[in-house]
């Protein structure tokens, strides 16, 4: 239970604060500090990337109670509709050898398509199957899965079991130079991405009236009901939106790697998880932050032992389990 | 009888208080119940009654003073340290095991007390003094017809005495009982009061009942417990607390108006 | 009890005992038994053999999960990991000891079960804790971690290669030792009734455990954890130990799985693939039920048996379609679809249905609706 807050907790708040920034500080003892910054913003980059699919995952379970863990298929479903999308535009003559202009529109259009399918496939989800198991946390996971499971196999149908390259607009290759510090171009398109929807979210969530029934229903969701809102319309709507953020995230996800598989659905999931575990679940900010902590660990990490990159983010996991069992900004239920 | 000089109270609460948030739920009570008498607590909806018998039961954390049962602190200790202590409590909305049959609801209760729950060697087939003891005690609130059918498929009141039957396998010293006729039809009423009133008249258990209607637990009290607002307001006999104006201005002229 | 009529409940307790032996049930897996040992003897066929000894071991990993989802409420995606770290263990042990001895086999065993009791006891402390479905998105991501590990760990498991073995003596692949009416013993079939004693033993493990006070507590846990609470039991240590039991088992269904194989390789015995699979199982067993177990793993095994031949009648059928091709390659869409129209249309799968069908028969003896 939290007890109002002294001065002396406010202090030791802003020690550990500090210390929480410091320890990102500490790969500057084994890494240079320009090959540092480069991944630092690999890092950040990455993190939006997840921050994208750990935000709807989060709110879906803070509003709706339910651990969808078919979002990890939205992800990889934006991610080949972005590349059918490029695609067809390259047999335009758009992508690969097309102008500026061209180029950023066809990106756009894949992000628009990864957009409207994420917000498709959520919107099918939630009417046909999740809507039957709400209450029910076990069918909800069990089912979930399957789902997950389907959706990625239909990719395999569809396209191919095996990896696909992703046709990139020029412009959007290449990176800047800043006093020998290489920055991938796209990489800082993720950034202002993710930085964006972050603002976006956040304003939804406190200033509109929407943001403050979903507050309000992640606090208590006996509360809205009672109000009168609609709230099988506000879930459907609250799912579409994260599955189609989700999607985005994937679309941008193929765009940056120039590369795609039916498998990075499962992948991003499991980021995805670990991220909202770190955050606290319901939690929009813990998630951001969850996700920044994720997306810097395995760029430094992966860097200097490339194989327990994975395992860094699973002790982290561990470890704020540990001192917050209910994650850095969750709430004891 | 002559009970009330008992040296040390059966249960005691001390500047017990909760706050949820801003909210303080449960602010500084000290309620004393002396061994084998009947408590009960009132107040209108919200005054924190349900929130005490958290506390009590150790569902709640409080956020300051302590409880003792038999003098001893318990204040840190979990619910199912209390329950082993003697502390048996039902709840509210009706509180049972719905998928398994009503003898193996009251079985299990007499497992725990016979501590072998954590055993996972013998079979249950052996414990047939243990289901023969539950049915017993169905037998104790008239529930024994129906021994073999499960929990989930009995009448509200029906569901009620089983979870009474429960308690008492528990051979609690102190009984917990949440508003037990809540929800409850008129006609299944009267059954549970007179199985209240059973138990009470055994002489050997100390009962803190919760309930909101006041004329209900009149006779049936020895001593009642007023709560408004989270506070204590008044502690005494059914008859002094029925003429308290300070009562009836806070409880029965606004009780009236809610009930 | 002297000088009292007997109550309902000591006679409905007598009525169970006098038909103990003669519950159809019981007989049922009487012939099963017989079946299994007779089998290898009376029809030689390796396809068969091979089968039957997958069903039996894939039969008590998934009542093993069942004890963990079905009884306690709890969802493991960790437990493929178990298994595969009960297959690695014998793997690894087998390959790198040279001459591989009986010794290594126990040894094998030992460790998996006490890698695995560790693993599952870390785990479930840290996340059960908090709130059952944080234990799910764990073991999601610890599983993750280890099939990932199973790849990348490749100086000590060979990566996707995988690692292939030997078995000592007796169970070696090349030891023969003579023929039994007509039929050729050799390793393969010794290690068919190794394996079928260890999972019987272990299939009886599973029902004594449901059959103990710790499985009727599960099932009260299951069905209201705050009135077990109430009623004195610390629901925390019972999730634990029940979590830790199932994965335990499952470590051991792994170690002998690896054992029929002679071969793991991460994808077979650590990736998701397996999980599904066991899901699966259990759904259409039925959860909750321990012996759904048997069916569920003998449908799926059969049906991935058969369905290459399906494949190639669905190809024959339709020459020409190319997306008819490319839907029968990926059988594994068909498994889900029939997996989610479990979970919402089937959920007590074939054994807790034919259970309810029985319980109602029961009420209706006892003379009372």
């Amino acid at each position: 239970m939290d007890l109002a807050p002294d001065a002396g907790q406010a202090g030791r708040r802003w020690a550990a604060r500090l210390a929480a920034v410091s320890i990102w500080l500490l790969p500057l003892l084994a890494i240079d500090p320009t090959t540092y910054l480069v991944l630092t913003v690999a890092g950040l980059a990455m993190g939006m990337l997840l921050f994208l699919t750990a935000a709807g995952l989060t709110v879906i379970f803070g509003l709706m109670d339910v651990l969808n863990l078919a979002h990890g298929a939205f992800f990889a479903w934006g991610a080949y509709a972005g590349f059918a999308v490029l695609n067809a535009l390259n047999g335009l003559g758009w992508v690969e050898t097309g102008t500026l202009g061209q180029g950023i529109l066809s990106v756009l259009l894949a992000l628009l398509a990864a957009l409207a399918i994420g917000g498709v496939l959520g919107l099918f989800l939630e009417r046909v199957i999740i809507q039957r198991v709400y209450g029910d946390h076990l069918k909800q996971i069990l089912i979930t899965m399957g789902a997950s499971m389907v959706l990625a196999e239909v990719i395999k149908v569809l396209w191919s079991p095996n990896n696909q390259t992703v046709l990139v607009p020029l412009s959007f290759t290449g990176s800047y130079d800043i006093m020998d510090v290489v920055i991938n171009k796209f990489r800082v398109v993720a950034i202002v991405v993710g930085l964006a929807v972050y603002a976006g979210v956040m304003a939804v969530m406190q200033k509109t009236k929407l943001g403050i029934i979903i507050r309000a229903g992640v606090e208590n969701r006996e509360v809205v009901q009672t109000l009168g809102y609609n709230i099988n319309r506000i879930f459907t709507g609250v799912f579409m939106a994260g599955a189609a953020l989700a999607a985005v995230g994937g679309s941008m996800w193929g765009i940056f790697r120039e590369q795609i598989t039916p498998a990075m659905g499962d992948e991003n999931l499991i980021f995805a998880l670990i991220v909202v575990i770190i955050g606290g679940m319901g939690s929009v900010t813990g998630s951001f932050l969850g996700a920044c902590m994720v997306g810097l660990a395995f760029n430094y990490v992966a860097y200097l032992v490339p194989k327990l990159a994975l395992g860094a983010n699973i002790l982290i996991m561990v470890v704020i389990l540990f001192i917050k069992p209910w994650g850095l900004m969750g709430r004891e239920q | 009888m002559d009970l009330s000089v008992a040296a040390i109270p059966l249960m005691e609460t001390k500047d017990l208080s909760v706050r949820f948030g801003g909210h303080t739920a449960v602010d500084r009570v000290s309620l004393v119940v002396e061994p084998f008498t009947l408590k009960s607590i009132i107040g209108p909806n919200g005054a924190g009654k349900t929130t005490l018998f958290n506390l009590i039961s150790g569902q709640y954390r409080p956020s300051g003073g302590g409880i003792f049962f038999k003098g001893q602190d318990i204040t840190a200790l979990d619910p199912p340290g209390r329950t082993a202590l003697g502390i048996g409590r039902s709840f509210q909305l009706t509180n049972i095991f719905p998928s398994l049959t009503v003898l193996e609801n009251v079985r299990l209760a007499l497992q725990s007390r016979e501590n072998i729950g954590l055993n996972f060697w013998r079979h249950y087939g052996s414990l047939t003094h243990l289901e023969d003891q539950a049915y017993h005690f169905l037998e104790l609130v008239l529930m024994a017809p129906r021994w073999a059918v499960p929990a989930s498929t009995l009448t509200h009141g029906e569901q009620r005495k089983l979870e009474i039957a429960i308690l008492l396998a528990l051979e609690p010293e102190l009984l917990l009982l949440d508003e037990p006729t809540a929800g409850m039809s008129l006609e299944e009423v009267p059954a549970i009061l007179e199985l209240i009133r059973q138990i009470k008249a055994t002489g050997r258990r100390t009962i803190l009942l919760v309930e909101h209607k006041f004329d209900m637990i009149m006779a049936l009290s020895d001593s009642i417990a007023v709560l408004k607002e989270g506070r204590l307001i008044c502690d005494d006999t059914p008859r002094a607390v029925a003429a308290n104006p300070v009562v009836q201005e806070a409880y029965l002229g606004g009780g009236v108006k809610n009930a | 009890m002297t000088g009292r009529e007997p109550t309902p409940v000591q006679m409905e307790r007598l009525h169970q005992r006098s038909r103990r032996f003669t519950r159809p049930g019981f007989l049922i897996q009487l012939a099963l038994l017989a079946c299994l040992i007779a089998g290898p003897l009376v029809m030689p066929s390796f396809r068969v053999m091979d089968l039957v000894a997958k069903i039996m071991i894939f039969a008590v990993a998934v009542a093993s999960f069942d004890i963990i989802l079905g009884y306690t409420g709890i969802i493991s995606f960790a437990h493929g990991m178990f298994f595969g770290l009960g297959a690695y263990s014998v793997a690894l042990i087998c390959h790198y000891s040279q001459p591989v001895q009986y010794h290594h086999l126990l040894l094998a065993g030992v460790l998996a079960a006490l890698i695995s009791t560790v693993v599952a006891v870390v785990i479930s402390a840290l996340s059960l804790r908090v709130k059952a479905i944080f234990f799910a998105m764990v073991t999601l991501a610890v599983a993750e971690f280890c099939h990932i590990l199973g790849y990348q760990w490749s100086s000590l498991t060979k990566g996707e290669d995988g690692v292939s073995f030997k078995l000592p003596g007796v169970f070696s692949a090349d030891w023969s030792g003579g023929a039994l009416w007509g039929t050729q013993i050799n390793g393969r079939l010794l290690v068919y009734y190794l394996i079928l004693v260890v999972c019987a033993l272990l299939f009886v493990g599973l029902v004594r455990f449901v059959r103990s006070p710790v499985g009727r507590v599960l099932k009260a846990i299951r069905d209201n954890e705050q009135r077990a609470t109430a009623l004195g039991y610390r629901v925390f240590r019972y999730r634990v130990l029940s979590t830790v039991f199932g994965s335990l088992v499952s470590s051991l269904c792994g170690a002998l799985f690896a054992m029929w194989l002679s071969y793991v390789n991460p994808d077979t015995v650590l990736g998701t693939p397996l999980m599904l699979n066991i899901l699966l199982m259990v759904i259409i067993g039925g959860l909750g039920t321990v012996y759904g177990g048997i069916l569920g793993a003998a449908f799926i095994k059969i049906a991935e048996t058969w369905l290459p031949d399906l494949q190639k009648l669905a190809l024959s059928l339709f020459p020409k379609m190319e997306l008819m091709h490319r839907l029968a390659e990926r059988w594994i869409l068909l498994f889900g679809i029939l997996y989610i129209l479990s979970v919402l249309f089937f959920p007590k799968g074939v054994v807790g249905t034919l259970r309810d069908q029985a319980e109602a028969r029961r009420l209706r003896r006892l003379g009372r609706p």
